[in-house]
C-alpha cells in the first residue's frame, strides 16, 4: 500500500501505461515541463521525452483531431483539456469524429483515445474552470465516459481507459485531487474493479445515494450524519456513467426502497434524470419514493463567492434524504 | 453582361499542340469516376437512392493526377465529395455503390454512406475542416516513415477553425501533409468572394506553409509539376498545400445550382471532359463509351444485390 493523493495516483497510472506500452503517448496544453496545471502529468515529459509527452498550442479540436489520427495509425493518446469549459471547441472531434468512426465502421476501425477532463467546481475557481460537461458526453452514442472519485479509482481506472480499445472521457474530480488515501500498486489487473461496473462504497438499508466524481466523498458524508438519525444509507459510486451499471444500482434501489442522484451538473436534463427514467422503469413496484435528484441550478456556474450555493453539500443531500422518508 | 469564356490556362487556344495525349489508365479512371458520378444522379432521379449526394463533376482530374503520386502506405482524408477521391485510391467501384445503395458487398456494410467511407487508407467526413486535425495526427504518426498524410478540402473550408489549427501543428511539428485545395470559387452556393477574406496562399504563408497553385487541367502535366513538391513533402517531412483552380461542373448536391447561365457555362468550359473529346477523339469516344457500360454494369449487378448485413430486418 502506498498513500497518494488522487492527482498523483493518475500520475502512477500513467506512468506504469506508458512503461507497459510505447503506444501510449501524452498531450496537451502545458503537460510537458509544467506537467499541467494540476501537475497530473508531473514529471512524465522528463522521463519518457517530448516526442511521447508533448506539449500543444492552445488548440482543443487540434489536440483532439491529431489524437484521433495518431490512434489511426496505432497509437493511444492520452488527451488533457485543461479545465471542463476548454472541453467545448473539441466538441465536434468529439462527438462527430471519435464517438461516430468506430460505429461508422461497425467497429473495424478502433480509436483507444483517453479525453482526461478535470471537472467540476468547488476550487473557488471561474466558470469555464468549475463546470460539469458530463451530459453532453453521455448523450453521445460510442464514447464511454468515466468518472474517477478517489485515488485508488484514479490508479486503476486511467489505465483501463488506456487500455480501453474505445474511446473513453475520463473525468476528474478536481477538488479531489489532493485528497490522499492508501492505494494498492501492486494488486493485479483482474483484481480491479472491472471498467464498466459501479461500486457499493458504503453498504445501508434504508436509502440509496448514488453519485460519481466529486459527489462520492460528499455523499459517504451525508450517510455517515444520517447514521447519527438512524438513517441507514448505502452509497454508490457509479463510476462508469456509459455504459451505465445498471444491475447494480437497480439491486441497490429495488432494496431499499428509495434513491437520491446527487451530480454538480444541472439537474434539468443532467445525467440524474437517465438514472431516475431507468430506475422508474426497473423498480417501480419497489420505490417507496420518487427518485429525488440533487445538482446544481439551470444557470451558468456562477462566481468563485457564490459557487457554495450552487454546489451541492451535506445539507442538500440530507434534505434530500429527509424528503425520501417524508414521502 | 457578356462574360468571355477563357481557354483553359497552360495550353494553347487550340490545345492540340501542347497537350500530349493522356494514358489510357488515366482516360479510363477519369471516365469510370464521370460515369459513376452520373449514374449516382441517375438512380438518384429513379428513386434508387435515398439521402444526398455530392459529385465531383468537372473536378475528376484532380485525384486522377494525384493517384500515381500516392503510395500505399499514404493515408488518404477525404470529405463530402469523395467519391473521386475514393475511385483514384481504390479500384472498388462495386464496393462504393454498394456502399452508398447499402447493399451486399458495401465497404463498410452501408453503414457510412457517401460521405463516411472508411477504408483500408481512406477515410471520408462531411464535417468540413475537421478532417485537418486529423490528417495532422496522421501524418505526425507518418513522419520519418516516407509516408504522408493527403487531405482533400475545398475553397470553403477555410471558412473554418479547425484548418488553422491543424495548419499550425502540422508546421510546428513538421508533419507529412499534404494539403489538396480543390478550390472551385464556390461554397455550396456562396461564391469565393462572399466568403473569403485574402487569398489560400497567404493563409498557408502566414503559418510558414508550403502553397503551390496548379491551374492545369492536364493529369500529365500535373504529375509533373507536383512530383518534386510531393517528395519534399516526404523527405523533408513538412506540409504543402496545393491549391487547384477548379470548376464544378454540376450542383453542390441534386438540383440546388443557384449559379447563373453564364458562370455554369464558364464551369462547364473547363470541364476536362468536353476538351479530351475533342482533342483526342478517337481513345475517348471508346474509353469513354466502354466506361458508360461499364458503370452501368456496375450500377445494374449492384442494384439487384440484396440489402447489406446492416440493412437487414
Amino acid at each position: 500500500m502506498t498513500t497518494l493523493t488522487l492527482a498523483k495516483a493518475l500520475n502512477e497510472g500513467m506512468r506504469k501505461a506508458m512503461e507497459d506500452d510505447p503506444k501510449v503517448l501524452v498531450m496537451g496544453e502545458d503537460v510537458g515541463k509544467l506537467g499541467g496545471v494540476f501537475r497530473v502529468t508531473d514529471g512524465l515529459q522528463k522521463d519518457f521525452g517530448e516526442q511521447r509527452v508533448i506539449d500543444t498550442p492552445l488548440a482543443e479540436s487540434g489536440i483532439i483531431g491529431t489524437a484521433i489520427g495518431l490512434a489511426l495509425r496505432g497509437y493511444r493518446p492520452v488527451c488533457e483539456i485543461q479545465f471542463d469549459g476548454f472541453v467545448f471547441p473539441a466538441a465536434d472531434q468529439i462527438i462527430t469524429q471519435l464517438a461516430k468512426m468506430p460505429l461508422r465502421s461497425l467497429g473495424k476501425l478502433k480509436l483507444p483515445v483517453v479525453v482526461r477532463i478535470p471537472c467540476g467546481g468547488g476550487i473557488g475557481a471561474v466558470e469555464h474552470h468549475s463546470e460539469s460537461p458530463e451530459a453532453y458526453f453521455t448523450h453521445t452514442a460510442g464514447l464511454r465516459v468515466v468518472a474517477c472519485s478517489n485515488p485508488a479509482d484514479g490508479y486503476t481506472m486511467i489505465q483501463q481507459a488506456i487500455r480501453c480499445e474505445d474511446p473513453v472521457i475520463f473525468f476528474e474530480p478536481k477538488r479531489r485531487y489532493w485528497e490522499k488515501a492508501d492505494v494498492d500498486t501492486s494488486a493485479p489487473a483482474d483484481d480491479w474493479t472491472p471498467f464498466d461496473r459501479a461500486r457499493v462504497v458504503r453498504p445501508g438499508a434504508d436509502v440509496t445515494l448514488l453519485a460519481y466524481g466529486p459527489m462520492v466523498r460528499t455523499c459517504l458524508e451525508a450517510a455517515a450524519a444520517a447514521e447519527e438519525d438512524g438513517r441507514s444509507v448505502e452509497v454508490v459510486d457509479l463510476r462508469s456513467l456509459n455504459p451505465l451499471d445498471i444491475d447494480l444500482v437497480a439491486e441497490s434501489v429495488a432494496r431499499t426502497g428509495r434513491c437520491a442522484v446527487v451530480h454538480e451538473a444541472p439537474v434539468f436534463s443532467g445525467f440524474g434524470a437517465e438514472i431516475a427514467a431507468r430506475l422508474t422503469e426497473r423498480c417501480f413496484y419497489n420505490l417507496e419514493a420518487p427518485v429525488l435528484r440533487v445538482g446544481g441550478p439551470s444557470t451558468p456556474y456562477p462566481p468563485s463567492r457564490l459557487e457554495d450555493h450552487y454546489l451541492p453539500d451535506l445539507d442538500r443531500v440530507l434534505d434530500a434524504v429527509d424528503r425520501l422518508f417524508a414521502f | 453582361m457578356t462574360v468571355t469564356v477563357p481557354a483553359p490556362t497552360g495550353t494553347t487556344p487550340s490545345g492540340a499542340r501542347r497537350t500530349p495525349p493522356p494514358e489510357p489508365e488515366d482516360l479510363e479512371l477519369l471516365l469510370l469516376i464521370r460515369h459513376f458520378e452520373l449514374t449516382l444522379l441517375r438512380l438518384f432521379e429513379a428513386g434508387e437512392l435515398s439521402g444526398t449526394t455530392h459529385t465531383c463533376l468537372g473536378q475528376e482530374y484532380i485525384p486522377v493526377a494525384l493517384s500515381r503520386l500516392l503510395g500505399d502506405d499514404d493515408f488518404v482524408l477525404s470529405n463530402h465529395r469523395g467519391h473521386g477521391h475514393f475511385l483514384a485510391r481504390h479500384a472498388e467501384p462495386y464496393g462504393l455503390l454498394a456502399e452508398i445503395m447499402g447493399r451486399e458487398g458495401a465497404l463498410c456494410a452501408g453503414v457510412g454512406g457517401s460521405q463516411h467511407v472508411y477504408h483500408r487508407h481512406f477515410l471520408s467526413t462531411g464535417v468540413q475542416g475537421e478532417s485537418l486535425p486529423v490528417a495532422t495526427g496522421v501524418a505526425l504518426a507518418l513522419k520519418g516513415t516516407g509516408a504522408l498524410a493527403c487531405a482533400y478540402i475545398g475553397d470553403g473550408t477555410w471558412g473554418e477553425g479547425a484548418v488553422y489549427e491543424a495548419l499550425n501543428m502540422a508546421q510546428l511539428w513538421r508533419v507529412p501533409l499534404l494539403v489538396v485545395v480543390e478550390h472551385n470559387g464556390i461554397a455550396q452556393s456562396t461564391p469565393t468572394a462572399a466568403q473569403m477574406s485574402g487569398r489560400v496562399a497567404a493563409r498557408a504563408a502566414a503559418f510558414d506553409v508550403l502553397h503551390h497553385r496548379v491551374t492545369s487541367l492536364e493529369v500529365g502535366e500535373i504529375r509533373t509539376e507536383l512530383a518534386p513538391l510531393v517528395a519534399m513533402v516526404r523527405q523533408d517531412s513538412r506540409p504543402l498545400v496545393v491549391e487547384f483552380a477548379t470548376h464544378r461542373a454540376g450542383p453542390h448536391s441534386k438540383g440546388d445550382d443557384t449559379r447563373s447561365p453564364e458562370e455554369i457555362a464558364l464551369a462547364a468550359a473547363h470541364d476536362w471532359y468536353d476538351r479530351y473529346a475533342r482533342l483526342f477523339p478517337e481513345p475517348f469516344a471508346r474509353i469513354d463509351r466502354e466506361r458508360r457500360e461499364l458503370v452501368e454494369r456496375i450500377a445494374a449487378e449492384v442494384t439487384a444485390r440484396p440489402p447489406s448485413a446492416w440493412e437487414r430486418p
